[in-house]
């Protein structure tokens, strides 16, 4: 008998606890901000964001709470647990449709994923702005704007802080050097777009100051190299690694095969993770130095507590961040627009390169987020 | 059941492997050929910091394994431990980052909200008598959820070695003239010699056994099952919470979200290590040398040149290898 209480106890406990958890979740889930309330002028309008356990995303929330602030707007932000959660990003779109908002601003988890709803959205008249990531084949109408990080480009500002450092090593060279670079995935389109940035952007000064590059690795990487040279005569190896799957162990262990190689000079970690899994590889290798000379030069991507320190204390030469706060911001603020009929067009927002020197500046802190 | 043990027991003519612990010693010496065989692919792999790595990587998922080697001894499961883990170390990480806590204190509390876990995912199985797969599948999600809120969806960065709390990075490596030392396995060894203890010499782990082999039996011949069964997955929760402290040590930060999958490596190294889905079967030693397999896995195909998808396709092939293995040895032992 008691321990039939204790169980009916307990029992009661967790569903308590479960519809606690609930209750807390849906504040958590869903940041309800701002209500000018002054009727005619106030828009209201559903964010649906890639996830919101990652820092990146609470920094875009940051933006966006900041215009619905100046603008007297109201936002419903919803997002899926993990970025991976496709289904579930499609269903939170088709709820905010349903809500029949003024507009939605969406960072879409998968470019096909969301076509029949951003179909559905144009038929009922919703506007949408995709910011983070755009869509490229979005029905004609349905998206008045992208708002995103020109990924190629943020990959070519890291190859050129990088090969600052490096170019007179591979100068006076002697023997084959190799560069390192670790990509979370060979599958999202942010990932390779900077992945590839990097590679073309250093490829191409590379082969400005006459010497030859090899692409080895990836094979999805490797694919998409233009005009690749010899493995075996070329002057510069530039190495890509793909973790299995997308853990700081498993990249970590990526990075180490690079960094324990003899002939390497550099490596780039191109998001949060693998540019942490650069850095845990070196607490067993102690090989990260600020010039090739000394060590392996490393370079990592995106912001977080441990990346920055790592920035500030020199282990790692710089990194490149996104402008996340802007992007939610200018999400908003374009929506705003279109209501208010004005034109609204594509932007393509800015990474910053950020070092030691430079991360306290007022145009680059805010983007760094913990 | 009976069959399978009496074999095992009876035994005149026991065969040299047997007599060395049967499938834990082959998979013994599959850890030792594949070490060779990637040291003598990989000049890379050779070298004393990748072993140091590996051991690094390898304490989280070994200190899981040992704990849900109970669960699964009770033909239970537990698929909660891997987001557990890092929802316990965001919680524990929370109160030291960002409320001051002390970093003893902070530990303490990762390990008491496995401990927590485990007694719901026990009263749920146990006393409720929810299927496992299903019950743990549940606080699964809810460890998930929950370290996510807690933290407010930021990352949690426990102190670095060097910083003023960073002592708790050196139960698992310390540096001795410029060397890393992973003491880490050390604890490991000594935690399988107790645990291997408690399954074999203690009620507790013999209840464990008689569970798993068949829960009726058990009770009808008093054994107070509930308690016993509940135990089981306090255990693996216990483990959970010591497995939240290796990974806050060995890795700088802990991401909200991460998690799922871990659970997997466990469960297949003990699986590898002979510990049977069916309940019952299984050793703690085993397990062990199961989840080297994983890890070595894990770290050495990369070292050899292997790209992602082949070393999903060689680690799933090694993995059924192991266990048609198992199940070709038990058939014959049954006939």
């Amino acid at each position: 008998m008691k321990k039939k209480v204790l169980a009916v106890l307990l029992g009661g406990c967790m569903v308590a606890g479960l519809a606690a958890g609930c209750g807390s979740n849906d504040g958590g889930n869903t940041a309800d901000s701002g209500d000018s309330g002054d009727g005619g002028s106030s828009y209201h309008f559903e964010v649906v964001v890639k996830s919101f356990q990652s820092t990146y995303w609470q920094a875009a929330i940051q933006g966006i709470d900041a215009a619905v602030e100046e603008l007297g707007v109201t936002v419903n932000t919803t997002g899926p647990n993990a970025e991976s959660d496709i289904a579930d990003q499609v269903n939170m779109l088709n709820n905010a449709i349903s809500q029949n908002p003024d507009g939605i601003a969406l960072a879409a988890n998968d470019q096909s994923a969301v076509l029949d709803s951003l179909q559905d959205a144009l038929d009922a008249e919703i506007p949408v702005v995709c910011f983070d990531t755009g869509v490229p084949d979005a029905p004609e109408g349905s998206v008045i704007a992208t708002i995103a990080t020109d990924n190629e480009s943020a990959g070519a500002v890291a190859a050129e802080n990088m090969y600052e450092v490096i170019k007179d090593t591979i100068a006076n060279a002697t023997e084959q050097v190799r560069i390192g670079e670790v990509n979370q995935d060979a599958t999202s389109a942010n990932i390779s777009g900077r992945g590839m940035g990097f590679i073309n952007k250093m490829k191409e000064l590379i082969e400005a100051d006459g010497k030859t590059v090899a692409v080895i690795g990836n094979q999805f990487y490797v694919d998409q190299v233009e005009n690749n040279g010899d493995e075996g005569s070329a002057d510069v190896i530039i190495e890509v690694a793909v973790p299995a799957q997308t853990t700081v162990e498993l990249s970590a262990t990526e990075a180490s095969n690079i960094m324990t190689k003899e002939d390497t000079i550099a490596i780039f970690g191109s998001n949060q993770v693998t540019a942490e899994g650069v850095l845990t590889a070196n607490q067993n290798l102690s090989v990260l130095a600020a010039t090739p000379d000394e060590g392996i030069v490393g370079v990592g991507f995106d912001a977080g507590a441990t990346l920055k320190a790592a920035v500030a204390d020199g282990t790692l030469i710089g990194a490149v961040t996104q402008a996340p706060v802007d992007q939610g911001n200018l999400a908003i603020k374009a929506l705003y627009d279109y209501c208010e009929g004005k034109e609204v067009s594509d932007i393509a927002t800015d990474s910053y390169w950020y070092d030691a020197e430079n991360m306290e500046d007022a145009d680059i802190a805010p983007n760094l987020y913990d | 059941m009976a069959n399978r043990t009496a074999s095992k027991t009876a035994g005149t003519n026991k065969s040299f492997i047997d007599r060395m612990g049967g499938q834990k010693f082959i998979v013994l010496i599959i850890v030792i050929v594949m070490f060779i065989f990637f040291c003598a692919m990989s000049p890379q792999f050779r070298k004393y910091t990748t072993v140091v790595s590996i051991l690094d990587y390898s304490y989280y998922i070994a200190l899981m394994a040992i704990g849900v080697t109970f669960p699964l001894l009770t033909a239970g499961v537990d698929l909660s431990i891997g987001t557990g883990l890092i929802c316990y170390s965001l919680i524990g990480g929370y109160l030291v980052v960002h409320q001051g806590w002390p970093v003893a204190a902070g530990m303490l509390v990762t390990v008491l909200m496995g401990v927590i876990f485990g007694v719901i995912n026990g009263c749920l199985v146990a006393l409720m008598d929810l299927p496992a797969f299903l019950a743990t599948l549940c606080t699964c999600m809810i460890t998930r959820g929950f370290g996510a809120l807690v933290v407010g969806g930021y990352g949690i960065p426990w102190p670095t070695a060097t910083a003023p709390g960073g002592w708790f990075r050196s139960i698992f490596k310390i540096k001795i003239a410029d060397q890393n030392i992973p003491i880490g396995f050390l604890w490991i060894i000594l935690l399988v010699i107790v645990m291997s203890f408690v399954l074999n010499h203690t009620k507790m782990g013999r209840y464990t056994r008689a569970i798993g082999s068949n829960k009726e039996a058990t009770r009808l011949s008093g054994v107070n099952v509930k308690f016993y069964h509940v135990m089981a997955y306090v255990i693996c929760g216990l483990f959970a919470g010591l497995a939240a402290i290796a990974y806050s040590a060995i890795f700088a930060t802990v991401q909200p979200g991460s998690g799922a999958g871990f659970e997997l490596d466990a469960i297949g190294g003990a699986i590898v290590g002979g510990t049977s889905m069916t309940g019952a079967v299984g050793s703690i030693t085993g397990t062990l040398v199961g989840v080297f397999v994983i890890c070595l896995l894990k770290t050495g195909l990369p070292f050899i040149g292997l790209t992602a998808n082949w070393q999903q396709i060689i680690t799933g092939l090694v993995l059924i290898a192991a266990v048609l293995f198992d199940i070709l040895k038990r058939k014959k032992e049954g006939n």
